[in-house]
């Protein structure tokens, strides 16, 4: 059930996501129903404090956007644009989950966001 | 091969016989006649609708009318997947024609994205064909690219020019003959009993000892369920573009043959009709 009425295709539970622990201690991939992001920010757009985060497989991109323009205290007509590779920008109801298995690296998922089109 | 290519038109050419009809609590100033229409299979809902909304909108008030969003049985229909995807996820063993019901009013949010105009849909387009690359060629191909061979691709798309796309997609299947075929298969797996939208992983076509897989083997890998037979009966049907391809096509083949346009093998998993 969506929380908030003005923010759309919420279908889970809003847990935030969470800032990744310093020490590194986990178990196999499989067991963790979170996965590891790097947000890095593009161009001139605001960097994020903390990088790093611990966020639910099946959380969708849109999701994280909202999540990171409110971080940043973004206006509401600010658009984001998030990038996977530094080349594509995944659909908004795709889960981080998915992206992850696919794209992930050295264990985690490595997104840029921006202000404006960055890699078209 | 000639064969082959006859399977490139085939796929690209496939049409749904569609009747839209106007959901019943629309406000309209006379009664609203149903429209029908053929839908491309690879094309997308909000790209090809433009003549049912101007059908529908002689019988309404502008006042009346919101943004164009379709539902089939009680389904809402995401304009960004696919259409034929859509039809064989949804509707593919009803009675044809299809029958859409077309709604004005009360978008829902949950369900579906926003589609403000066709640069919406071309960015979205574009967005697959680069995830998929990624998967085929580390991004290389698409990125040699120039963007006015990536808005060949588009357009080819919109006008549907099977030879202009396929000018500039024939690109995106090539590969290193000593490969053997792509690095992975841009594949997504749909299924109509689940919570989540689809299956995508990381899936080789031609494994590390030079064995080529099949769309069994990929299967068997991500989702055995659907190959799982109970003494006689086949539970589920594996469908891509309305047919069941053999379990032993390679899966290369079919990622370089039965794609749509986005790059993608979207393939329906749907339960097999008790008669």
């Amino acid at each position: 059930m969506s929380d908030n009425a003005e923010s759309p295709t919420e279908t889970q539970k809003d847990e935030p996501p969470t800032p990744q622990q310093p020490t590194e201690d986990s178990g196999t991939a499989d067991e963790k129903k979170k996965i590891d992001v790097l947000l890095k920010a593009v161009g001139d757009t605001p960097i994020m404090k903390t990088k790093k985060w611990s966020v639910e497989k099946g959380r969708t991109v849109q999701s994280l956007s909202q999540f990171i323009s409110r971080f940043l205290k973004m206006e509401a007509n600010e658009q984001l644009f998030i990038y996977v590779n530094q080349s594509f920008s995944p659909s908004p109801d795709q889960e981080v989950g998915v992206l992850f298995e696919c794209f992930g690296s050295d264990g985690k998922l490595v997104l840029h966001y921006c202000k404006s089109q960055a890699w078209g | 091969m000639a064969d082959d290519k006859d399977v490139l038109r085939d796929v690209w050419f496939g049409r749904i016989p569609t009747c839209f009809t106007l959901y019943q609590d629309e406000i309209t100033e006379r009664e609203a006649e149903p429209f029908y229409l053929l839908l491309p299979r690879v094309s997308y809902l909000t790209l090809v609708t433009d003549k049912v909304k101007k059908h529908f909108l002689k019988v309404m008030k502008a006042e009346d009318v919101e943004e164009m969003w379709f539902d089939f049985e009680g389904t809402s229909l995401k304009w960004h997947y696919p259409i034929g995807l859509l039809f064989d996820l949804h509707a593919s063993n009803t009675a044809l024609p299809w029958s859409i019901t077309v709604h004005f009013k009360n978008f829902p949010e949950r369900d579906l994205l926003h589609c403000p105009s066709n640069s919406v849909i071309e960015a979205h387009f574009m967005s697959s064909i680069k995830e998929a690359d990624a998967l085929k060629h580390k991004s290389q191909v698409i990125n040699d690219m120039q963007k006015k061979d990536h808005k060949q691709l588009w357009m080819g798309l919109q006008n549907d020019k099977f030879d202009q796309f396929w000018a500039m997609n024939r690109k995106l299947m090539e590969y290193p003959t000593e490969e053997g075929g792509f690095r992975y298969i841009p594949f997504r797996i749909y299924l109509t009993m689940s919570d989540r939208p689809f299956i995508q992983k990381l899936f080789r076509p031609i494994s590390t000892d030079g064995y080529t897989h099949t769309l069994g083997d990929l299967l068997k890998e991500v989702y055995p369920v659907a190959i799982s037979n109970d003494d006689e009966s086949k539970h589920y049907q594996v469908v891509i573009h309305g047919i069941e391809p053999l379990l032993e096509t390679p899966l290369q083949w079919l990622s370089e043959h039965l794609s749509h346009p986005d790059n993608f093998l979207h393939i329906s998993v749907i339960p097999t009709p008790s008669d």
